[in-house]
C-alpha cells in the first residue's frame, strides 16, 4: 500500500522531553499503564504474538504474557463486548479493534452495551475499558478502512472520545483514558503513527480529557481542527502568516467531553471561525462545534461559522484519489483567505 | 440445595407469574411483559446448581432467574413496575434490567443475545483475577441463532473460559417454531462445533436441570471450559402477555403447563403437605410484594440524567 510520509512532526510545541513516535507513544502508555495495574489488559487480533499489525503493542506480549495480552480470533462483537464484560467485573481492558470502521461490526457492543450499560442498569456497575481505534486514511486502504467515525462517539451518551494529534497527547490521552472510570473511544491516526515529537517519559504524565490545546496563538480567525487536520492546518497557518494573516489553531483532543470555552473565548477574539476534520463534512463533529460556536458567541462573530471535511463520498481505494477527498493544507489556506473577506 | 427447597424456589417464581397474569389482565402494564410460566423448572433448577457469588447473566422470559439467585420479589417488581425501589432506581419497566452486583447478578441486554460476550468478559475477568467464579448465561432458541454465539463460544472454548451456558429451547422463536430456525432439532448439537460438551436435559424436571448443571458449574469451577446445556421446555404463553399466539395450533388452556415442573417435583417425592405450605407461602409473598410496590413512588424526573457518567 502507498504508505505516505509522516505528516506532523514537530506539530507538538517544543519540550526538553526526548522524541518518540506516535506509535511508540501509545505503546509506551500501554506498557506504563500495565505495570503500574495489574487490572489492566489487553485484547484484540494480533495484538500479542505479532504486535499488531501497524506494530503498536509490539514487545507487550513478551513483557506480560498471553492472560494479559490476549490474541483474539477474527470476531469483533467478542472483543468489545468481553470487554465490556470484564469491565463490569473488576478489570480495566484495553481492546483494540484493527480499524475504527470495524466499530461497525460491534456495533451493538460498542453503542449499546459500552455506552448504556451503567446507565440501564441504574449506575450499579461501571464499564471502565478503552476501545481503540485506528483511523483515518492511511493510503489506498479502501471505503471500509480510512474512514474518520469519531462523530457517532458524540451522538452516544456515556462514551468519552479522545483524537489524539501529537504523540504527547497520544500518551497522555491514553494513560487518562485507562484511568478513567467510563469508556472511553481512543482515536487513534494510523497515518500519524510515524509521526514523532516530544513525549515526556513520566509515567505520571496525563493529558486532561476536555482541556482543548491552542497549538498556535493568532488574532485573525479560529482554526478549530482534530487529528491529521492539525498539522495541516498548522501548515497552512504558517503559510498565511507569511502574508499577514494570523491564525489560532485549536485542537479540542477530546469530542466528549468538548472544551467549549477555549474555542469560544478564541472566536470571541478572533470574530471568525473554521473547523477543519477528516470526517466526512454532512453531520461531522465539525457540525456540532459550529453550531455550538454560534449559540455561544454569534454577537462576537463577522462571518458564518465555516466547515471544512471530507467530501460526501466513500474514500476511493486509490492512494492519490484518496488524498483529494479530505482537506489539505491548501483548501484550508483557501477557506480561511475567503473567510476573512465575508 | 435440596428437593424442598429447590421446589421453594420454583414455587415462588410460579406464584409471581400467575400473580403478573391476573394484575395485566385487569389492569394493562405499560411495558412488555414476556412471561415465563412453565420454565420455572429450568431458571430455579439452574440458579440452584450456582454459587452466590457466581455471576448471572439472564434472558428476558421472568424474573426467575434473579429471584432464584437471592434478589428479593419487592426489588424486581419495582424494576418491573419501573418504581423507585428496584435496583435500577426507577428506570426500569416492562421488559426488565435488574441488577445485584453483590449476587452477581449483573444484568441484560435489551438486544436478545447479547449477554454471550459480555459474558464471556466477566468470564475473563474471573478467570484473570483468579476467584473461581462462574458464569451463567441464560437464552433462548432464538437467541441462539445469533452471530454473538458463535463469536463468544468459539474463543470461549480456546481460552477455557468458565461459563455455562443454559438454553431454554421452548420451540419458539416469538412465531417461529424450532424446525424452521433450526438445521438440526437440537441447539446443544452446536456445541460438538466448539468442542465442548453439549448436554440435553428435560427443562421440565427442576432436579435434572439442576443436577447438569451442577456438572457443568463443576467443570468450569475446574477450569475445563464452557459447557452448553440445552434444556428443553415449552411455553405456554405468548412471546409477551398480549400475544394472541395466531400463529400456533398447539395451544392448551390458557394457563395449563403441560408437564408441569411443580408436579413433577411432587410426584418424585416433595411431600404434598410441605408443598401445599410452600406454595402457600410463595403466593403470600407475591401479594405483599406486589402490594409494597404498587405503593412506592414514581421515580422523580431528575433520574433520567443521572447515571450516565461514573
Amino acid at each position: 500500500m502507498g504508505v505516505r510520509p509522516a505528516e506532523g512532526a514537530g506539530a507538538a510545541t517544543a519540550a526538553e522531553a526526548p522524541a518518540l513516535g506516535y506509535a511508540r507513544a501509545i505503546n509506551q502508555a500501554l506498557g506504563e499503564e500495565m505495570r503500574r495495574e495489574e487490572r489492566v489488559w489487553m485484547l484484540g487480533q494480533d495484538v500479542g504474538r505479532m504486535g499488531g499489525v501497524f506494530g503498536v503493542t509490539r514487545g507487550l506480549f513478551d513483557e506480560f504474557g498471553a492472560g494479559r495480552v490476549r490474541d483474539t480470533s477474527l470476531n469483533e462483537t467478542f472483543i468489545v463486548g468481553a470487554a465490556v464484560g470484564a469491565a463490569m467485573t473488576g478489570t480495566i481492558p484495553v481492546a483494540e479493534l484493527q480499524f475504527a470502521d470495524f466499530m461497525m461490526i460491534a456495533g451493538d457492543e460498542v453503542f449499546h452495551k459500552m455506552a448504556k450499560w451503567r446507565y440501564m442498569h441504574g449506575a450499579k456497575l461501571s464499564v471502565p475499558m478503552v476501545l481503540r481505534l485506528p483511523t483515518g486514511v492511511l493510503g489506498g486502504v479502501g471505503a471500509e478502512h480510512s474512514q474518520s467515525l469519531e462523530a457517532l462517539g458524540m451522538h452516544f451518551p456515556g462514551l468519552k472520545v479522545a483524537l489524539p494529534a501529537t504523540p504527547a497527547d497520544a500518551k497522555g490521552l491514553l494513560k487518562t483514558a485507562i484511568r478513567d472510570p467510563n469508556p472511553v473511544l481512543f482515536f487513534e491516526h494510523k497515518g500519524m503513527y510515524r509521526v514523532k515529537g516530544p513525549v515526556p517519559e513520566d509515567p505520571e504524565f496525563l493529558v486532561p480529557f476536555g482541556e482543548a490545546a491552542v497549538r498556535r496563538a493568532g488574532t485573525s480567525a479560529t482554526v478549530v481542527a482534530t487529528g491529521l487536520m492539525v498539522p495541516r492546518a498548522l501548515a497552512a497557518a504558517e503559510a498565511l502568516a507569511a502574508e499577514g494573516i494570523e491564525l489560532e489553531v485549536i485542537d479540542p483532543r477530546t469530542l466528549v467531553p468538548l472544551d467549549m470555552e477555549t474555542i469560544v473565548g478564541s472566536v470571541e477574539k478572533t470574530g471568525r471561525a473554521l473547523v477543519v476534520h477528516e470526517a466526512v463534512r454532512t453531520a461531522g463533529a465539525g457540525a456540532e462545534i459550529a453550531a455550538r460556536i454560534q449559540e455561544a458567541a454569534f454577537f462576537a462573530l463577522e462571518a458564518p461559522v465555516w466547515r471544512l471535511g471530507a467530501l460526501d463520498t466513500s474514500i476511493p481505494q486509490s492512494p492519490d484519489l484518496e488524498q483529494l477527498v479530505i482537506p489539505d493544507k491548501a483548501a484550508i489556506e483557501a477557506a480561511v483567505r475567503e473567510l476573512l473577506t465575508l | 440445595m435440596n428437593e424442598l427447597d429447590l421446589y421453594r424456589e420454583a414455587t415462588r417464581i410460579r406464584a409471581l407469574e400467575l400473580l403478573l397474569h391476573r394484575y395485566i389482565e385487569e389492569h394493562g402494564f405499560g411495558g412488555f411483559w414476556h412471561p415465563g410460566l412453565g420454565q420455572e423448572g429450568i431458571q430455579a433448577g439452574a440458579v440452584a446448581a450456582l454459587r452466590e457469588d457466581d455471576y448471572l447473566f439472564y434472558a428476558h422470559r421472568g424474573l426467575g432467574y434473579a429471584l432464584a439467585k437471592g434478589m428479593s420479589p419487592v426489588t424486581l417488581l419495582a424494576d418491573l413496575f419501573g418504581r423507585t425501589g428496584g435496583s435500577v432506581g426507577g428506570k426500569g419497566g416492562g421488559t426488565v434490567h435488574f441488577v445485584d452486583p453483590e449476587r452477581g447478578v449483573l444484568g441484560q441486554g435489551g438486544t436478545v443475545g447479547s449477554n454471550f460476550v459480555l459474558g464471556a468478559g466477566a468470564g475473563i475477568s474471573a478467570q484473570m483475577l483468579g476467584t473461581d467464579r462462574v458464569v451463567a448465561i441464560f437464552f433462548g432458541d432464538g437467541a441462539a441463532a445469533r452471530g454473538t454465539f458463535h463469536e463468544a463460544a468459539l474463543t470461549a472454548a480456546v481460552w477455557k473460559l468458565p461459563l455455562v451456558w443454559i438454553c431454554e429451547n421452548n420451540g419458539w422463536a416469538i412465531s417461529v417454531p424450532i424446525e424452521a430456525q433450526s438445521p438440526t432439532g437440537n441447539i446443544a448439537d452446536r456445541a460438538a462445533a466448539y468442542g465442548v460438551p453439549g448436554v440435553i436435559v428435560d427443562g421440565q424436571d427442576p432436579v435434572a436441570v439442576r443436577e447438569a448443571t451442577l456438572a457443568a458449574v463443576d467443570r468450569a469451577r475446574a477450569g475445563e471450559g464452557p459447557t452448553l446445556i440445552e434444556a428443553k421446555t415449552l411455553r405456554v404463553r405468548g412471546h409477551y402477555e398480549g400475544d394472541k399466539q395466531s400463529y400456533r395450533e398447539d395451544l392448551g388452556e390458557e394457563l395449563e403447563v403441560p408437564r408441569d415442573p411443580l408436579k413433577i417435583m411432587r410426584e418424585q417425592g416433595v411431600p404434598a403437605a410441605e408443598a401445599d405450605r410452600l406454595d402457600g407461602e410463595a403466593q403470600a409473598e407475591a401479594e405483599a410484594a406486589l402490594a409494597e410496590v404498587l405503593a412506592m413512588p414514581e421515580p422523580d424526573p431528575d433520574v433520567i440524567t443521572e447515571g450516565v457518567w461514573a
